[in-house]
């Protein structure tokens, strides 16, 4: 299955941590959203990964879209990748 | 070690030796066991003078307990309230100066039912409580959660303010009881206390029917969210002390609260949406029960000073678990605060003391009124004022807003829908629901009419409703709760058909 | 496993609602969304008729939302309302100067009068010049306050009847918390006022319309709207406790997701006990403008950091200078 994520920004304290837009490509079994983040925090996330996940879900305040709907409508964490999805992180921290 | 002779009495003459740090600040004598705030050091002695003085004070200042009048102490077996309970023996004893002077009696609720203990485990606890308890002389109550079963609706019924008003009246009855004593004294009868000794323990432990427990259970099982199961406990606890209070005549029930707890309590408060009551909830008097008064005259106690006190002095106490004792930070919101202001104190450490002076410049919008006002209505569960009353333009409005607009167009408030312009104005063509005013979709206006948690809603506050609307279904609930909702609402109903009737008759002459 | 609207039950749901716990679609939210800013604005009697209204923009999502949303009901519901655009520019490099490049395009978008009115314009100092004086500690309240009289100024070179701002139901929960955790009773009786009342002179009344707007949803709706807005945190790293306070929001609406709309409850029905001392506004004895202190010098959060009022007032030439400027019959 083929998965691609958009890019994402995550500030906090004066500093940030980002990754950059990505597809990637995983044969049978597909994996969940929590496989997804551990292996994003562990692969991407080039430093402070805690501004990014907490725990083993996304850090409050950061919202998941797969393919344009709110992640919680899908299960969140159990939320199991299907072939072509769309996932985008969007932080909601202050812009002004 | 501090070894450190209680009994010495020269510790506050001497002044000379200089402040070294490890030296206590105020008799400058002894080596210091303790920082109570930042840069004051006490020796043991000293204190001991300190916090027994900061128990009568408190108690002195706010005049609130008459001589001779019945007082209830909550005991939970917990630091705090084992370090009341020895506050309250050490005011009482004879030689004490400036001696309290009321009566008190010990409750203790069980809640072991529903924090995880085996029956066995539950008559350990209350074993090791009974043993505290019998060495102080007072009586004392001992009541298991699931009594909450065979509580009368009458507990929730509103009772109208005290005649009582502090104050004035205060000195009066200092100076009535001054007498009786004295008279007592030369008739050579017992004193208070002597009497007190006499007394039978009212309340044996009897444990809980294997059923009942169960019955406990289902109820806490049917509520989704520990939040909401601490609100309850929390809620059903207040109900049982209330109850005993009520039957057995105290007046005055105190409460063993830190000033650390209260600051929690506090910001979890607000956090649940009870800023209405945040001042009965965390001041120290709360008037709310009418008849029976909440103190809690342990609120200018931080938990690292009572700690030592009970270490130093050798107050027992016992751990029970609570509801969140195993479970992670972000379980709950009660525990997620706790969890919160426990770090912010550790990195600022005037945290809880700014939180608990913020309680203190609060005010209740519902202090008791005079007896000639008639009660306002009251929240069916945590009997504080309602505060749903709330004008257009709130937070409590603006949710019920929008609930209703985000289940059906059809029931949106007629008063600001606008058919002629009901389209967004938005440049996306993917959405066609919107175009059609009446969306069939069933659901939205067919309500049943078997109670369902919604029932209880207009019968409750705010904060009330969220605890409410996370239990599946109300039937769990106390037969004492359901059966004060239905007379709540069966007398709304009869003032609405009352008032209908008097509509009709305006309407149609017949 | 597609979660249907529970408004029009057709569409596929896109969003959770943290208010209610709704699913709604992506047209029923947006409808949902705009009538509730309707709501809010008619139960609290935010604008009359025929008032010119300044948009506090800064390019963030918020302001972005706000400006949209308020152009979109002032047609759809003939508020009779002029609206335009209010920026202040901070002088802050690599921050400010990107975020006005979006409220310029915001101007075309949305066909709105814009006007940008800079602290260095208006006081001398851009925010740069001033963190260089001060270092990074307590920046923000001079920021703050800088701001508050900028847009203020901005305002009555207008003609502007009322500004409104972005603020959304998080940063009110937000202010409420944090002015708990600083026992700052005066303000947390004060914050969580929809409008500020218009009887001080020379302040012109502000108001909130998305005060029971989640941010989520603000995100959101921008997001699905595909608005044109600006994401990026001020360089100048933000107050550590009220990070605290963010984080704690945050959690909270983890754990419960109505827990920022019951705060506000919480909020908004305190009621301070009589006798305690309330601090009175009052008005700068130089220029006119409220202040809480007879010389309306910034008045620094936690003391000892008043080298700024020292170098304020110890460069006399400059302030004198300055004070042209900050006269407020300049306008």
């Amino acid at each position: 299955i083929r998965v691609h994520c958009g890019r994402g920004v995550f500030r906090g304290g004066g500093s940030q941590t980002s990754c950059d837009s990505f597809e990637f490509h995983r044969g049978e079994p597909s994996w969940d959203m929590k496989q997804l983040l551990a292996w994003i925090r562990v692969n991407l996330l080039k430093e402070r990964p805690e501004l990014f996940v907490q725990g083993d879900t996304v850090r409050p305040g950061i919202l998941v879209l797969i393919n344009d709907a709110d992640w919680e409508l899908m299960g969140e964490l159990e939320y199991q990748l299907q072939d072509q999805d769309n996932v985008v992180f969007i932080s909601t921290l202050h812009g002004g | 070690m501090c070894e450190v002779d209680e009994e010495n009495s020269g510790c506050l003459q001497s002044r000379s030796v200089p402040g070294v740090c490890k030296m206590c600040v105020k008799c400058k004598e002894n080596t210091a066991v303790l920082i109570i705030r930042v840069g004051d050091a006490f020796c043991r002695s000293c204190f001991k003078e300190y916090f027994v003085h900061k128990f009568r004070a408190m108690l002195g200042k706010n005049r609130v307990i008459f001589p001779g009048e019945k007082v209830l102490l909550t005991v939970s077996g917990g630091a705090a309230s084992s370090s009341m309970l020895a506050q309250v023996q050490e005011g009482l004893g004879r030689d004490a100066p400036k001696k309290l002077r009321f009566i008190p009696a010990i409750i203790y609720i069980d809640e072991g039912g529903v924090c995880g203990q085996d029956p066995e485990e539950r008559e350990e606890t209350v074993a090791q409580l009974e043993t505290i308890f019998r060495k102080t002389g007072f009586p004392y109550h001992i009541i298991s959660l699931e009594q909450v079963f065979s509580l009368p609706s009458s507990v929730l019924e509103p009772v109208p303010g005290g005649a009582r008003q502090p104050g004035g009246d205060y000195k009066a009855a200092v100076d009535q009881y001054i007498q009786q004593s004295k008279l007592k004294q030369k008739r050579g009868e017992a004193s208070v206390e002597e009497a007190q000794d006499s007394l039978t323990h009212l309340n044996i432990y009897s444990p809980p029917s294997p059923e009942h427990t169960q019955t406990l259970q289902r109820l806490f099982s049917t509520l989704k969210t520990l939040t909401a199961k601490e609100d309850l406990l929390q809620t059903l606890r207040q109900h049982l002390i209330l109850h005993t209070a009520r039957t057995h005549g105290y007046s005055k029930v105190m409460m063993g609260d830190s000033c650390t707890r209260l600051a929690i309590k506090l910001l979890t408060n607000i956090s649940l949406g009870r800023g209405a009551s945040l001042a009965a909830d965390t001041g120290f008097s709360d008037s709310r029960y009418g008849d029976v008064v909440v103190v809690r005259p342990m609120r200018d106690y931080s938990s690292k000073e009572i700690t030592f006190y009970n270490r130093l002095f050798g107050v027992e106490s016992v751990f029970t678990p609570s509801l969140d004792t195993k479970a992670p930070d972000k379980a709950s919101i009660q525990r997620l605060t706790e969890s919160f202001i426990i770090k912010l104190q550790a990195d600022f450490p005037s945290t809880v003391s700014t939180i608990y002076r913020t309680s203190e410049k609060l005010h209740t919008a519902s202090s008791p009124q005079n007896s000639s006002a008639e009660p306002s209505a009251k929240c069916l569960l945590c009997l504080c004022a309602a505060d749903t009353k709330a004008e257009e333009a709130s937070a409590f409005q603006a949710t019920l807003l929008s609930e209703r607009l985000s289940v059906g167009k059809a029931q949106s408030d007629p008063a600001h829908s606008n058919p002629a312009s009901s389209n967004p104005a938005s440049s996306n063509p993917a959405g066609s629901c919107c175009q059609e005013q009446g969306c069939g979709a069933g659901g939205c206006c067919s309500t049943s009419r078997i109670p369902a948690p919604t029932d209880l809603k207009t019968l409750l506050c705010y904060s009330c409703r969220l605890t409410i609307k996370d239990l599946i279904t109300v039937e769990a609930l106390p037969h004492y709760i359901t059966s004060e909702a239905e007379k709540r609402q069966r007398r709304a109903q009869m003032k609405e058909e009352i008032g209908e009737f008097l509509l009709d008759e305006d309407e149609d002459a017949e | 496993m597609p979660v249907q609207c529970s408004s029009c039950g057709q569409n596929r749901a896109a969003l959770k609602r943290p208010k209610t716990g709704h699913s709604l679609c992506r047209s029923c939210f947006f409808w949902a969304f705009e009538e509730e800013v309707h709501h809010t604005i008619v139960s609290g009697r935010l604008f009359s008729r025929g008032e010119t209204v300044g948009i506090g923009a800064s390019g963030g999502k918020d302001s972005t939302v706000l400006a949209h949303v308020l152009k979109v009901l002032n047609e759809r519901y003939d508020y009779g309302l002029k609206l335009l655009l209010l920026s202040v520019d901070e002088g802050i490099t690599g921050y400010r100067d990107d975020s006005l490049e979006t409220v310029k395009r915001n101007q075309q978008q949305y066909d709105l009068p814009l006007k940008i009115v800079s602290y260095e314009e208006l006081y001398g100092w851009t925010m740069d010049a001033i963190v260089k004086q001060v270092g990074l500690k307590n920046n923000c309240t001079f920021c703050g306050v800088f701001r508050r009289q900028a847009l203020d100024r901005g305002a009555m070179m207008l003609n502007v009847d009322k500004i409104c701002t972005g603020h959304n139901a998080d940063d009110v929960a937000e202010t409420v918390l944090m002015n708990v955790l600083r026992g700052d009773i005066a303000r947390l009786r004060r914050c969580t006022a929809i409008s500020t009342a218009s009887d001080g002179e020379g302040a012109i009344p502000r108001c909130k319309p998305l005060k029971y707007a989640y941010e989520k949803e603000i995100v959101l709706y921008a997001y699905f709207k595909k608005l044109d807005y600006f994401s990026t945190e001020c360089i100048y790293s933000p107050n550590a406790y009220r990070g605290h306070a963010r984080t704690f929001l945050k959690d909270l609406e983890a754990v419960r997701p109505s827990a920022i709309m019951d705060v506000i409850h919480s909020g908004e029905n305190l009621s301070v006990r009589e006798g305690v001392k309330m601090p009175v506004q009052g008005t700068c004895s130089r220029c006119g403008y409220i202040s809480s202190q007879a010389l309306g010098l910034p008045k620094l959060g936690i003391g000892k950091h008043h080298r700024l009022h020292g170098k304020i007032l110890a460069q006399q030439p400059l302030t004198q200078e300055e004070e042209r400027k900050l006269k407020a019959v300049d306008f």
